[in-house]
């Protein structure tokens, strides 16, 4: 039977001693999405996989799979099976054996194991390979093993703990996407943890934020990219220059803010904010440009700065500039860009949409 | 590897076998005179297996034997187990310093001192259990021994086990349980076979310790003499008679085959093993580890 929801996480907590893992957590999966919880190192998100996969007790809370409360079961009792970051294939058996553990565990036919263990490794392109043993794999390749060992069981539920992590940068990308193919072709859930927010883009039909142990925001990744609503979310995705200040006038669509370099107005967005409120604001850096002379009209926004350096990326040119207080402002733009060039030190504007800037109160 | 002289390998090869040779030199006199009619230090030499014969008629050897080889295998049985849950323990314990130190203690006593006081422990508790329940359970006897020979065995077996242990990732008994394999299944069928080397080893050192122990078997038993002790005992009574030298030439051979043995059979096991997942007419793994990508 289909659910909404195959995974659903409520008030779900761990501590480790005196050390608090995870505050108190809830969200939802839709069943047959590709859900990441992205977040930095320590901040929680490879603890709720695992209690979610039944490695950890939870020290509070519930955890149901497929509409099943599974909180109280161990791993082999639970709807899902998980890929690891690395050093989990069985260095003992082959692929095959490797690949049909779960199946021999179930009694089935050989027949039957032989048949989907090759579908399998054709699936995850390491037909042929069978009779290889791990250690003689790469590391892109021991990965698709335990992606196949896993999925090979046909369980609805596939958690993947930081998979491309110990590949290098051109393997994961290949990988990435092969891994977004895969899961539409099975149609199962995936819920993947990563510290990768360019992996978590490629992938995720849906992005949960998780930092200090906390679930900071859930989105989908444009909406996270474009519309973050914590400044934590806009400082940890995409490149994003954040101003803090107070809120000096609030209008009925806009508000005006007092940052320490000059005054800007930004759209309210509908946020229920005061005077003196102190805010952020965020601006993407590709939405930013540099000029010598401040804009006219009320359509833009602008801050006085110095110009520091550029730096040619290949596809993209950081520009950097620092604001009066000694706050540095990032503004990328295409190729080597077609804009005006300063020397270091020259004074000039940074200069945005009106409509760009980003009101944070979180 | 590649520049340096031949003739360095060979002469750390001739220096290694060099000592080797020097220690077991006493040995290998013991054995040779063990087959020499005239015996311990005549210039003449006949051989004979005179004294091997008089050994296996002598029913009281065949019965030190006897008892010496289930008490080794039941140390076995009992030590390597509890090792391996002890090691078990070990690595998944949060405050593993007062375990190790516990664990490792019987190794700091020495024997005689352990023996000691685990005769007299022995005897209170018998005395007391007896009094109190009529209970006869710890009169001296070949499980007082048994006891005795697990308490010091088993700081042994457990450094083995841990040590192969160290290697082994947890992440494997995880995948194999989210694959659906019960504790037991993921342990026996994913961990064991990776430890196998070092609980093998333990079970071979276990064994050797047992039998060549005297010291605590000599004052633990309740007068039933195992090889060693009956050795031991009789050179003590009747001086350095040749039997004694073809005793000890077996108890050395019967040491030395089994460790060799052991030996061999990891050595060709692990190859053997890895060349049937490979599937006959597979090169080996230094040809197929280019050019995986």
């Amino acid at each position: 039977m289909m659910t909404e929801y195959s995974v659903e996480v409520e008030n779900l907590g761990k501590d480790f001693g005196p050390v608090r893992a995870l505050n108190t957590v809830s969200f939802q999966v839709r069943s047959g999405s590709y859900f990441v919880l992205l977040g930095p190192s320590g901040g929680g998100k490879t603890t709720i996989l695992r209690l979610i996969g039944g490695f950890e007790r939870p020290s509070r809370g519930h955890v149901r799979l497929m509409g099943q409360d599974v909180t109280g079961l161990p791993p082999n009792k639970r709807g899902s099976t998980m890929v690891f970051q690395n050093y989990a294939l069985f260095p003992h058996m082959n692929v095959e054996r490797n690949v049909g553990y779960g199946l021999k565990l179930r009694r089935l036919p050989k027949q039957e194991i032989r048949e989907r263990m090759e579908a399998m490794l054709e699936m995850v392109g390491l037909a042929g390979l069978n009779r290889r043993m791990p250690n003689e794999l790469s590391g892109g390749q021991q990965q698709r093993v335990q992606l196949a060992r896993s999925l090979v069981l046909g369980t609805d539920i596939l958690l993947l703990d930081e998979p491309l992590a110990s590949l290098d940068a051109k393997l994961r990308k290949e990988m990435c996407l092969e891994l977004k193919h895969i899961q539409e072709r099975v149609g199962i859930t995936f819920l993947h943890v990563t510290h990768n927010q360019e992996e978590a883009m490629t992938i995720a039909d849906r992005i949960a934020v998780i930092a200090d142990g906390d679930l900071i925001e859930e989105a989908a990744p444009r909406e996270i990219y474009e519309t973050p609503q914590t400044s934590f979310t806009a400082g940890f995705i995409g490149e994003n220059n954040l101003f803090r200040g107070r809120i000096e006038k609030v209008e009925a669509d806009h508000v005006t803010a007092v940052l320490s370099a000059g005054k800007v107005r930004v759209p309210r967005r509908g946020l229920e904010v005061s005077e003196e409120q102190e805010v952020t604001v965020s601006i993407r850096s590709e939405l930013l440009t540099l000029t010598a002379s401040p804009p006219e009209g009320d359509g833009n926004q602008s801050l006085p700065a110095e110009f520091v350096e550029q730096v040619f990326l290949g596809l993209t040119t950081n520009y950097l500039a620092k604001l009066e207080d000694g706050q540095q402002v990032l503004a990328r733009g295409i190729g080597e860009g077609e804009g005006e060039s300063f020397a270091p030190g020259a004074p000039l504007h940074i200069v945005w949409e009106t409509k760009d800037g980003l009101l944070l109160v979180k | 590897m590649e520049y340096s002289s031949p003739w360095a390998n060979r002469a750390k090869w001739c220096y290694l076998l060099g000592v080797v040779f020097c220690l077991m030199l006493p040995v290998f006199y013991t054995i040779y005179v063990s087959f020499n009619e005239f015996g311990f230090g005549s210039p003449k030499y006949k051989f004979t297996l005179d004294y091997y014969v008089n050994l296996f008629q002598n029913e009281e050897i065949l019965n030190a034997l006897q008892w010496t080889l289930i008490l080794c295998l039941l140390t076995v049985v009992a030590t390597v187990p509890m090792s391996l849950l002890a090691a078990k323990f070990y690595k998944s314990a949060r405050n593993k310093v007062p375990f190790l130190i516990l664990m490792l203690m019987p190794l700091f006593i020495p024997a005689d001192i352990m023996a000691a006081s685990l005769l007299v422990f022995f005897k209170n508790l018998n005395h007391y259990l007896n009094a109190w329940l009529g209970l006869d359970w710890f009169n001296l006897s070949w499980y007082t021994v048994w006891i005795g020979q697990i308490l010091w065995t088993m700081p042994y077996a457990f450094v083995i086990i841990l040590i192969t242990m160290s290697r082994y990732r947890v992440q494997q008994t995880e995948a194999a349980r989210s694959c659906g394999a019960t504790a037991w299944q993921a342990f026996w069928q994913v961990e064991f076979p990776q430890i196998r080397p070092g609980v093998f080893s333990s079970c071979a050192f276990v064994f050797i310790l047992a039998f060549n122990e005297y010291t605590r078997t000599n004052l633990l038993n309740g007068g039933f003499a195992t090889f060693t002790t009956y050795v031991v005992n009789f050179m003590l009574s009747s001086g350095m008679e040749p039997e004694v030298y073809a005793m000890s030439a077996m108890i050395s051979v019967t040491s030395m085959v089994v460790i060799l043995s052991l030996i061999v059979y990891m050595l060709t096991r692990k190859e053997l093993r890895e060349s049937e997942e490979r599937g006959a007419g597979t090169p080996p793994r230094s040809a197929t580890m280019a050019g995986t990508g």
